[in-house]
């Protein structure tokens, strides 16, 4: 038998080699596991610089792609960055608005549309401002203009969709002016000098001897029928005692080189019909939640303003015991 | 085809089944270059080499798997043998009968490697077989195309026959 096999094997080397091979495949196929992880080692050895070029290939190429990839990211990234910065603007400038209405003295009654700068015309200082509101939103020439920080000027020419506002700085304009503290009176104007460069803003018809202190704060005395009595003109910045009038320098509240979005005072709440539906509800809400208004904001002002009835709702009025204490006001 | 040749592209057949193999799959298929040499080196250098070389080849390629040290040697060696037996029977010449042998060949091997691998789990082998298997014996075989066009170009008898483009 062995004869015979070894006779094949001699006479078919195909098959030895056959057998010898499958032979050697089972025999390492029954190793230990740690002589198998011995051989294989070995055996990868002259294996592992090629696989660590491919390895090296496809992190070049992922870093190449990560590259590519993390390159539009900054991109896209730089430009959200830029319009976020946009927002960041527009939403603070926004925010101050609205503080401002919201803290506006309720006293003043004052109904104001707001209005966006569209152009500012001049050449060697803002002679006026344009504004994207006109007649077809109501505003007539006269209407006084205001921003929070204070007062812009005064409405002069309306067309249907634009209207131009002639600022304080303008050379043309007068605004009759309070100091607040010591209520002395007197008119703002713009004084020009140099080689026509615009100089001051100064207060004149002060007597002398007033009591007007640098620091005093500037307001509107409503006198000239324009402007409503109390917004912000400025701060005064200097005094010079003359025989018959003191010289008042002033500095103006409002920057107009500055100025994006402006308010525009389209009458006074005393004029209108009764509350806006705004104010109706927020009062309804007020009254819900059991808190008590404040006197200086809807209390005491609301009673005195609508006991003369401009159409005070009947929850309000219920309210405010306050018919009394209207009365007492109006007295 | 010298011995050196048959070497190189042996050694160049491992490499590139170890590398770059297993990123041109089809369907998740790879092509199996360690066959395609077999069965072009039974063809070229005789059933003796082809076998020496298909073990060489299997422990190489079994390296990269310790825990199966030994099973891609023993199926390469019997491609390998049956692949030698069958030129002898066959017109050697012809890339359709190319081409089916290293179909055929594919598929032994795929069959015994993955009954020896999944030995206890039957319906993986099968299942491993017919959607693994199949594609990756076509795709290994598209590639005996190729070896069949480069030798008539280059004037290969041994494969491509008298013709000559």
């Amino acid at each position: 038998m062995l004869s015979q096999l070894a006779r094949l094997f001699r006479g078919n080397r195909e098959l030895s080699t056959f057998t010898i091979c499958v032979v050697l495949s089972f025999t390492l196929m029954a190793l230990p596991p740690s002589a198998k992880d011995a051989v294989s080692h070995i055996l990868a050895t002259p294996l592992r610089p090629f696989k660590s070029l491919k390895t090296m290939g496809d992190e070049l190429a992922g870093v190449r792609d990560e590259n590519q990839a993390l390159r539009r990211m900054a991109a896209r990234l730089m430009d959200e960055k830029r319009a976020l910065i946009e927002y960041k603007h527009e939403n603070d400038r926004l925010r101050e608005l609205m503080s401002f209405l919201v803290s506006f003295p309720e006293e003043e009654h004052l109904a104001l549309l707001p209005a966006k700068v569209i152009g500012m015309p001049g050449v060697r200082t803002i002679e006026t401002i344009e504004i994207d509101r006109g007649s077809l939103d109501g505003i007539s020439a006269g209407r006084a203009v205001l921003v929070p920080d204070g007062l812009v000027g005064k409405v002069v020419r309306v067309q249907a969709d634009r209207a131009q506002v002639e600022p304080l700085a303008s050379a043309a304009s007068a605004v009759s002016v309070t100091i607040e503290r010591s209520r002395v009176r007197g008119v703002v104007k713009a004084r020009y000098g140099g080689p026509g460069g615009l100089l001051s803003w100064e207060i004149d018809y002060v007597p002398a001897r007033s009591d007007v202190e640098p620091g005093d704060l500037v307001v509107t005395s409503g006198l000239g029928g324009v402007f409503p009595p109390g917004l912000t003109v400025g701060t005064v910045q200097s005094i010079e005692e003359g025989p018959l009038t003191m010289r008042v320098r002033l500095a103006l509240a409002v920057d107009f080189s500055t100025v994006e979005q402006v308010f525009v005072v389209t009458g006074t709440r005393a004029s209108l019909p009764g509350r806006s539906e705004a104010e109706e509800r927020l009062l309804r809400e007020l009254e819900r939640s059991q808190v008590t208004p404040r006197d200086d904001e809807y209390g005491a002002d609301r009673g005195t303003e609508q006991t003369g009835d401009q159409g005070t709702s009947p929850d309000a009025a219920g309210e405010q015991p306050g018919g009394e204490l209207g009365d007492e006001e109006t007295e | 085809m010298r011995g050196g040749t048959f070497a190189a592209l042996a050694a160049a057949a491992v490499i590139l089944d170890a590398t770059v193999a297993s990123e041109i799959t089809i369907l998740g298929a790879r092509p199996d270059f360690l066959v395609l040499v077999i069965v072009y080196g039974s063809l070229l250098m005789g059933g003796r080499a082809a076998i020496s070389a298909a073990f060489i080849m299997g422990i190489f390629a079994d390296s990269q798997m310790p825990e199966y040290l030994g099973l891609n040697a023993l199926a390469l060696s019997i491609v390998a043998y049956a692949t030698a037996g069958v030129w002898e029977h066959l017109v050697k010449t012809n890339v359709m009968v190319q081409c089916a042998v290293i179909l055929v060949a594919t598929l032994l091997r795929d069959f015994i490697y993955y009954l020896i691998y999944y030995r206890n789990h039957m319906d993986m082998f099968f299942d491993f077989l017919l959607r693994h298997g199949i594609i990756g014996a076509v795709y290994t075989a598209a590639f005996g195309v190729l070896v069949y066009a480069a030798a008539r170009l280059r004037g290969w008898r041994a494969i491509a026959g008298g013709n000559q483009w």
